[in-house]
């Protein structure tokens, strides 16, 4: 008898009841990341309208303005395909210009303390401009550009790009390992093999970091100079609804940046970097004051300038 | 003997002499021609309503203070980043506390990335379009862009909280208030002013930003203002000024505070 006791206690636990499944199910995370979502919506669409303000719509005229949007019917003088494939046309013609102008003045810094001190605080002074001081000067220089080649947005994205190409080039010369290039002039290596084995492997992830930052940076000061000084693009787009005071507009292109952002944060950047670096092993991030932010960064989230200066 | 005491000394000046010649002379060359080539381009190369010197600059901003327009903006913009970034801070700290759980993490993650990567322009244009031109607009649009520095930060400190202390603090029975106040508050005190500090780079920036848009004050709306006119020399000036109000805040204001509270410490952790 007693025996038959121990066998049945260790019997299979009985499967767990529906109720209970559910509730470790509302304990995840991923039920906390649904909810958010559900209650914001339902916020917006129960709790808006009692506010004492005409100017909020609701959610689904705001979807029903970005589903007309996605399907090319628009009312504006573009549809939102056009104007991103326009800002991202002028944001790459600019970002090359930064890339070719940048690279050999961050090189010959890497080289030179002469150089180096001429430069540096210069440079510094860029990573800290905001980009909308590049958005206005441009703006009043050039003046409004008419076609897809316009001055100042494209000046802006280089002017905003520049510094941060600059100083991650003259990191990337001053990372390159002494003690393999001394091992490489021992053993006779030829200069082509250096090259292509040792220099370009550890600089590439700072071409890698000065991509991400420029382009960032240079992506925040293409839309205010496409405010300012542009007649076309997503920025000039998202100030076209706001001139025409139609709120379902600027809510709906605020929500198209939002999801770009984070499609080419998730899924480019991180496709990008998985296949650049997968020589390389994982990052260990430590905790430290700014570190949270560092983490976000490492998890291809957020892009934040050197020296922490976010970009706006 | 007389040789070898003059060594170091001979040593020290060639040291100086080259830290002269690669660090001092190219950083003054650059100031100078960048300031030499503005000047002869003003007047020379561009017309100078399009390019003015620097001293037509520094004229037009002492001409500004003068007038009083200066001290008036100035204010203007200083209170909306204020308000906005007391309320930004104090919300910030609050939904940084609670994400240091897993289940909280996951449900405000999605929110602080999504306003972390979004060009603040958004926030300025939404907020001028539902405010209008009441100063409301400006501080909403700070809080919104600036609590998800703080949060993160502040999740981040939490989650480091050494637990051996409050391990020994039990052993010893130390009361709720002493274990705050000795162990929770200079722990976090660091990571608190990481925050304080991210959050206000970006409060300043979307202060002004918003000004541009959705507001009769500022100095954001001189910017604007100046660009509409046309007026280059104005222009600069005010955006001059926004540099030296920020660089005054920044650096003078935040950090000497940050270095006074930290005192007590060896070596300070926030640099």
């Amino acid at each position: 008898m007693a025996w038959e006791d121990i066998v049945t206690s260790t019997a299979l636990p009985a499967p767990p009841t529906f109720l209970a499944r559910v509730r470790t199910f509302v304990a995840t995370p991923r039920f906390a990341r649904i909810l958010s979502l559900v209650l914001f919506f339902a916020a917006w669409q129960f709790v808006v309208p009692l506010l004492p303000t005409r100017l909020i719509p609701l959610p689904a005229k705001v979807l029903g303005f970005m589903w007309d949007e996605v399907l090319g019917n628009t009312l504006g003088r573009t549809t939102v395909w056009e104007a991103f494939g326009i800002s991202l046309a002028r944001l790459g013609i600019g970002f090359g210009l930064a890339f070719v102008i940048g690279v050999p003045i961050g090189l010959l810094m890497g080289v030179s303390r002469a150089v180096e001190n001429f430069f540096h605080d210069f440079v510094v002074v860029g990573l800290a401009m905001p980009s909308l001081v590049w958005a206005l000067l441009t703006g009043v220089w050039f003046g409004l550009g008419t076609g897809l080649i316009a001055g100042a947005p494209i000046i802006t994205v280089v002017l905003a790009a520049l510094p941060f190409v600059i100083i991650n080039t003259f990191e990337g010369v001053r990372d390159v390992p002494r003690e393999l290039s001394d091992m490489a002039s021992a053993y006779n290596v030829s200069r082509t093999k250096v090259m292509r084995h040792v220099t370009i492997p550890s600089l590439m992830p700072f071409f890698f970091a000065s991509l991400r930052y420029g382009l960032a940076n240079g992506w925040k000061g293409l839309v205010l100079a496409e405010v300012f000084a542009a007649t076309s693009g997503a920025g000039w787009n998202i100030k076209y609804w706001y001139d025409a005071h139609r709120a379902q507009g600027v809510i709906g292109y605020a929500l198209f940046f939002i999801l770009f952002a984070l499609f080419v944060e998730r899924i480019v950047f991180q496709r990008f970097s998985k296949r650049v670096f997968k020589w390389r092993p994982e990052i260990e991030t430590v905790a430290e004051p700014g570190a949270g932010l560092a983490q976000l960064e490492a998890e291809q989230l957020v892009t934040i300038g050197a020296d922490g200066g976010i970009a706006i | 003997m007389s040789t070898t005491e003059a060594a170091p000394e001979r040593l020290q000046e060639s040291h100086l002499r080259r830290e002269l010649r690669t660090r001092w002379i190219p950083r003054i060359a650059g100031y100078v021609g960048f300031l030499a080539v503005w000047t002869w381009a003003s007047g020379r190369l561009v017309e100078a309503f399009l390019l003015p010197s620097p001293l037509a600059i520094l004229k037009e901003m002492w001409e500004i203070i003068e007038s009083g327009l200066f001290s008036v903006h100035f204010f203007a913009t200083l209170q909306k980043i204020a308000i906005g970034y007391s309320i930004a801070f104090v919300l910030g700290t609050a939904v940084g506390i609670i994400m240091a759980r897993r289940w909280w993490d996951g449900f405000f993650r999605e929110w602080v990335v999504s306003i972390l990567t979004t060009p603040g322009l958004i926030f300025a244009l939404l907020a001028a379009l539902i405010f209008g031109f009441s100063p409301v607009g400006p501080i909403v649009a700070i809080v919104v862009t600036s609590f998800p520095f703080v949060t993160v930060n502040v999740a981040e400190g939490v989650k480091a909280l050494p637990k051996d202390l409050f391990d020994m603090a039990r052993a010893f029975r130390i009361g709720e208030v002493r274990r705050l106040r000795h162990v929770v508050i200079p722990f976090l005190a660091p990571y608190l002013f990481t925050a304080l500090r991210y959050g206000f780079s970006v409060a300043w920036k979307i202060a002004t930003l918003t000004e541009l848009f959705g507001s009769s004050t500022g100095i954001g709306f001189m910017m604007r203002r100046e660009f509409q006119l046309f007026n280059i020399t104005a222009m600069l000036a005010w955006i001059f000024f926004f540099f030296a109000f920020a660089l005054l805040l920044e650096k003078v204001l935040l950090q000497r505070g940050i270095k006074r509270f930290f005192r007590w410490r060896q070596e300070s952790v926030v640099t």
